[in-house]
């Protein structure tokens, strides 16, 4: 009897184990494919025309890409509740006012569902870049936004040239070289 | 749709052609045979006499066969210009025949009294346009701009606009008004006109939906 339990559990067990990795496995391939998916699209995106829109400011102002052929724009969607967002911001608004001379723009677009949660978060945060408001998630998915925060440069002649969403705190030399760069075209 | 995909396609082969990366690389081609060419045809004539003014005969060359090149990828660019204005026009014409037609316009006389912010349209219940003016375009209009707000197809019949102003009116104030037309669609293209002027005997703004005839 002991035998046959001792069976009857190591039957159990087995068939809990193989589903257990069955699972780990499926949800790794789920997030590889998720990540490689996406980095694909954004990999289609560089290279492409931005595509245009208009959204409100929080200043009031309605606020369109187009009207900005001529600089180097960085568009940066962030949402209040991100972390990475809160770092990155100060340090492009430092960006902002460096090169704002030279022809470079930044447009923060904010995906909050919450209006007022992303008009507080932005008078918190008290840059001096411009400051649009996407709570219809209408632009987003033109530019395939995956994980926060993303930032599109887009050149003088509104291509897309580079895409960033991997931001990590005091390694912002990349996007100063490549902004060089596109300033200077 | 497929025509649309069709047509979609082209106009963006069309673009391609137009972007400064490709024409760069057009030219640098270009450039790089011609001289090649003209480097053949240059070192008989160097060869022969040392003294005479051998060196100025290729630089010549080069330089009109540059100039040709130029003015050879301003044709290209003048023609790929007109074959996207081509491309568009049919890709309105495929899309919106006359028959069913209808376009809607914005207008906007003087504007002391009301600055536009955005028009939304509903035509039989169903909103088919919202659009946000920037700060250049509402300027645009008070210069005496239209702009096409809704260009769609409708059938024959009896149909009512309802058009939504948003903007900011006197003294800064929100203001928000709408406009109604009860329209009769026939067969032949439909223009519509929503027009906003100033009311001045009572410093307000109108908002005039029109038929054009």
């Amino acid at each position: 009897m002991v035998r046959m339990d001792s069976f009857r559990i190591s039957l159990g067990a087995r068939p809990t184990r193989t589903l257990r990795t069955c699972l780990r496995t499926a949800a790794a391939i789920f997030l590889a494919s998720s990540v490689l998916g996406t980095t694909a699209a954004r990999a289609d995106l560089a290279g492409s025309t931005a595509p245009d829109f208009v959204l409100k400011s929080l200043a009031g102002a309605n606020l369109r890409l187009s009207e900005y052929l001529g600089e180097v724009v960085m568009l940066n969607f962030w949402a209040s509740w991100c972390g990475s967002c809160r770092q990155e911001m100060p340090q492009l608004d430092r960006l902002y006012a460096t090169y704002r001379s030279a022809g470079f723009v930044v447009l923060g677009i904010n995906v909050d569902d919450d209006v007022a949660r992303a008009m507080d978060m932005a008078r918190a945060l008290n840059v001096s870049y411009p400051m649009v408001l996407d709570p219809r998630k209408s632009v987003a998915p033109k530019y395939r936004l995956g994980e926060l925060p993303m930032s599109v440069l887009i050149d003088r002649s509104g291509i897309v040239r580079f895409v960033h969403s991997d931001y990590q705190a005091g390694k912002e030399q990349p996007y100063v070289a490549e902004l060089r760069r596109l300033l200077n075209e | 749709m497929r025509v649309r995909n069709v047509l979609a396609g082209l106009r963006r082969c069309t673009q391609l052609w137009l972007s400064p990366l490709w024409r760069a690389t057009l030219v640098t081609l270009l450039v790089l045979s011609a001289s090649g060419a003209s480097a053949g045809e240059a070192t008989p004539p160097a060869n022969a006499a040392a003294a005479t003014p051998a060196p100025a005969a290729p630089e010549t060359g080069a330089s009109r066969d540059f100039k040709s090149l130029d003015q050879d990828v301003q044709s290209l660019k003048t023609e790929v210009v007109e074959l996207n204005k081509d491309l568009f026009v049919l890709e309105e014409e495929l899309l919106f025949p006359a028959n069913t037609q209808i376009a809607v316009f914005v207008s906007l006389d003087v504007g002391d009294f009301f600055a536009v912010d955005s028009v939304t349209l509903k035509i039989d219940d169903n909103e088919v346009a919202n659009y946000l003016y920037t700060q250049r375009e509402a300027e645009a209009l008070m210069r005496g701009g239209v702009h096409r707000v809704y260009l769609g197809n409708l059938k024959v019949g009896k149909h009512e606009l309802v058009a939504f102003f948003t903007g900011k009116g006197t003294h800064e104030r929100d203001y928000k008004r709408g406009a109604t037309l009860t329209f009769e669609k026939g067969i032949g293209a439909k223009y519509l006109e929503l027009k906003i002027s100033d009311r001045v005997r009572k410093l307000q703004p109108e908002f005039i939906v029109k038929e054009w005839e």
